[in-house]
């Protein structure tokens, strides 16, 4: 196995009184997408910053590059480019300028990808950046970061203006960093955009990881839902390890969910019920988001 | 909905938003000016004391700094006091509107909050209206305290009217700087750029009264700066500058209005044109990109300093000539005499003038210096931190720029006294010599770079306490443009690195006290360089 582009040990933050970061472990691999998902205030942003080298970790440590992210942050950030939440630019500047003066600043210049991706993006650089509404701001941001030829993108939802086309822009963009073995950090609120994306997610709560591993991974800790029409009167509500047991419009219809543990002879007990249709559904993204969140499936 | 629908909501919104703010200007105000009209009879009681300051009052330097006021007959101390404090007060009552004013207003609005506010069943002109209310209240209840504390102080020679006059005056002069301040908010496109407007008119009408003050008072008429000198609270009241600022405050209001209904929301009467394309080879790092952003500021500070400081040097002909105050000195004295005499009087205005500019000349670099913490808030360095930036590179490149600007600008405005003020001599052996001149700069620097460095060493290490530097800033101006006339204890002066080395070119510089400021000044630099280093940095 490769060296990990960024690893997290442990990592704590406290501000104040206030334990911001509890436990944050994770790591993420070249050519490797990571989603970091969470709800508002669970310490996404935070840990961004912390390896950023923006606020000092005050336990655990972290890593980019094999570098420690707090003293050698000017090194890391040769080859990293990171484009944050809410982007804000100086106002009396024009959107072409400030894309420039990013690149610069890392010994990048514009290039012919850089002026695709303003065409592309359908960005007008001779705004002043006063004008931009959220997502022209965005836009200048991940332009800039895409133009760049770094080796790690980290994306503090990215997205949160944008409107669908350009939505899908920044997800064919990303999709072609990881063809070039690039790795990624995505922050995202979307998650039908991490799910299409991201080959591994990291669920943060109240500071800490309550989880990471492939979306396949996870679907296991979780519920599948069967919709089934049966040919006889057989009562589903007999069986052991089901949940949320309600009947559809017909007689004989069901629906319900099931504990992976139990799908197998959850089904064997249904084969012999002259089963007429059956569809079972995994858990999408959003359905783990909120099992974890809420507790409920 | 009318157009002023629930501006009542949002008086009681704004002043609940700036109490802090309101209520630090209310108190030190009220207690500055109180305090000193306590302490005035035991300053100037006796005819003696009167008769001493009231010759040095009518000097032309002085005139240039306090305004001219005109005594007849048995001179009292309240007199001397409404001629030292009037014009005094009238500056700092109209940077506090100016600032008020255009917080309230055009500030909300760059922070989206005024969007925010109008899309409720709010009034187009609520915000505009509700403004206005709170520099009518703030201005009108500061009057009220000043008029009270003139009273409860009773100083030999002061009448109720006059009491009345000067806190109402004081009032209305600050209103209307603060309506200007509103208007400005309206004609430019963001706060920066009304703030700059602003002070520019507020300057324009500082050299006009300063001007015709030193030459023809009649003409100071035509400043509204000038007015609040026109009041003569106690030998003649005077309350036609009352109902002159107010009416002028009313058509600004009205304008203010007019410049409201024509421009969108966010956008200023000025529209914004589209620019570059493309960076130019210039921009390229984190000392040009304060440039770029800031060079129309620095500009119009350096430029503005040499303006001030050839308003200065115009008034030189006539206080550097002794004979126009006293025709029978050359005959009693001889030539040499009066040309020395003359080199006297021009080095002491000069030395003090000196001051005055080295404190002035700080503002904008300490702007820049604490613009470092504000841009880190705002989330404008976010994008600047994710790069191969350090964070001393970045420090640097703010401090560096402060201090080049601030120097710069000290030198510019001393040096238009100098040069403006020879040039309009007719015996340029009566005016300041270059090495005089030189002496005059070494003097001063030592002090700028010190306020400088305070300001450093607040952002790199205690960043929530910046509003210090301003503090102690006002403080150090006030100690030297006060000190001697109001013959403040050498305590009080020396506690602002202003009162530090003598001075200059009046007496010479003190190389030691030089040496150890400049130590000081480093000292600073590097302890909130080790602080930027270490802390975390804010983030919105």
């Amino acid at each position: 196995m490769t060296t990990p582009v960024l690893q997290i040990n442990h990592l704590q933050k406290k501000f104040g009184h206030f334990q911001a970061l509890k436990d944050i472990t994770f790591e993420v691999q070249p050519g490797e997408v990571f989603g970091f998902i969470g709800p508002n205030g669970a310490g996404k942003s935070t840990t961004i910053r912390v390896l950023l080298g923006i606020i000092r970790a005050s336990g655990g440590d972290a890593t980019i590059f094999g570098k420690n992210v707090w003293s050698d942050s000017v090194r890391i950030h040769q080859r990293l480019a990171y484009v944050p939440g809410d982007v804000y630019l100086w106002p009396n500047l024009t959107g072409g300028e400030i894309i420039d003066l990013l690149l610069k600043l890392n010994g990048a210049t514009h290039t012919a990808k850089t002026d695709d991706l303003i065409k592309k993006f359908g960005l007008d650089p001779t705004k002043k950046a006063r004008t931009y509404s959220k997502g022209n701001r965005q836009k200048v941001a991940l332009i800039a970061a895409f133009s760049q030829d770094a080796d790690f993108y980290i994306f503090d939802e990215p997205t949160s203006g944008l409107d669908p086309l350009n939505e899908r822009l920044f997800q064919e963009a990303v999709l072609d960093l990881k063809a070039h073995g690039k790795a990624v950090l995505l922050s995202s609120h979307i998650l039908s955009e991490v799910e299409r994306m991201c080959d591994r997610i990291g669920i943060i709560r109240e500071g800490q990881i309550i989880e990471t591993g492939s979306l396949a991974e996870m679907r296991h800790l979780t519920r599948t839902m069967i919709t089934v029409t049966l040919g006889d009167d057989f009562d589903v509500t007999t069986l052991a390890g089901i949940h949320g047991v309600t009947a559809g419009h017909h007689p004989h219809d069901w629906q319900f969910s099931v504990e992976d543990a139990q799908l197998s002879a959850v089904m064997n007990t249904l084969a012999q019920h002259q089963v007429i249709a059956l569809q079972s559904t995994p858990p999408t993204l959003e359905d783990l988001f909120m099992h974890y969140y809420t507790g409920k499936e | 909905m009318s157009r002023y629908g629930r501006t009542g909501q949002l008086i009681r919104l704004n002043l609940r938003r700036d109490r802090f703010r309101i209520l630090m200007w209310i108190i030190l105000l009220a207690a500055l000016m109180t305090s000193v009209a306590w302490k005035f009879e035991g300053i100037y009681g006796t005819q003696s004391e009167i008769a001493a300051i009231k010759g040095t009052l009518a000097s032309p330097g002085i005139v240039a700094m306090f305004g001219a006021f005109s005594f007849t007959g048995k001179v009292t101390t309240a007199e001397i006091f409404a001629n030292e404090m009037l014009l005094f007060m009238a500056l700092i009552q109209v940077v506090m509107n100016l600032t008020l004013s255009i917080h309230a207003t055009r500030y909300e609005e760059d922070l989206g909050i005024t969007e925010l506010v109008r899309a409720h069943a709010v009034g187009t002109l609520a915000p505009l209206a509700a403004a206005a209310t709170e520099l009518l209240l703030v201005n009108g209840f500061l009057g009220i305290l000043y008029s009270l504390g003139l009273t409860a102080a009773n100083m030999p020679g002061a009448t109720i009217e006059g009491n009345w006059l000067i806190g109402l005056g004081l009032a209305s002069t600050g209103l209307l700087f603060g309506l200007l301040g509103l208007l400005t908010a309206q004609l430019a496109d963001h706060s920066a750029s009304a703030t700059g407007l602003a002070y520019s008119l507020f300057g324009l009408s500082y050299l006009v009264r300063m001007i015709t003050d030193v030459q023809h008072p009649r003409l100071t008429w035509w400043s509204p700066l000038g007015w609040i000198e026109k009041l003569a609270p106690y030998n003649h009241p005077n309350w036609s500058p009352i109902w002159l600022s107010l009416l002028l405050a009313l058509v600004l209001a009205q304008v203010a209005v007019i410049a409201h209904d024509h421009r969108d929301l966010g956008a200023g009467a000025i529209t914004t044109r589209p620019g570059r394309r493309n960076a130019s080879v210039f921009l390229r790092g984190p000392v040009s990109l304060i440039w770029r952003r800031q060079r129309n500021v620095i500009l119009g500070w350096l430029i503005g300093i040499i303006i001030f400081g050839v308003a200065y040097g115009t008034v030189f002909n006539t206080i550097g000539d002794i004979l126009k105050t006293n025709p029978t000195m050359q005959q009693v004295f001889g030539k040499a005499m009066v040309h020395e005499a003359n080199h006297q009087v021009l080095l002491s205005f000069t030395s003090l003038l000196a001051i005055v500019m080295a404190a002035v000349a700080v503002i904008p670099g300490m702007q820049l210096i604490l613009k470092l913490h504000s841009d880190e808030t705002r989330g404008w360095l976010e994008a600047l931190y994710a790069r191969p930036l350090s964070r001393t590179r970045l420090l640097f490149s703010y401090v560096g720029t402060a201090f080049i600007t601030s120097t710069l600008a000290y030198i510019g405005g001393l040096g238009g006294i100098v040069v403006m003020g020879d040039a309009s001599l007719k015996h340029v052996q009566d005016g300041i010599s270059a090495s005089e001149f030189w002496q005059g700069v070494w003097a001063q620097l030592p002090e700028v770079w010190v306020f400088l460095a305070l300001s450093v060493l607040l952002v790199g290490c205690w960043p929530r306490l910046k509003a210090f530097s301003w503090f102690y800033l006002a403080l150090g101006f006030i100690s030297v443009y006060m000190g001697s006339l109001l013959k403040l204890p050498t305590w009080v002066k020396r506690l602002a690195p202003s009162g530090w080395m003598p001075r200059v070119p009046q007496h010479d510089v003190n190389w030691t006290t030089f040496s150890w400021m400049i130590a000081l000044a480093l000292v600073f630099v590097l302890i909130g360089w080790l602080g930027y280093r270490r802390r975390d940095l804010h983030m919105s």
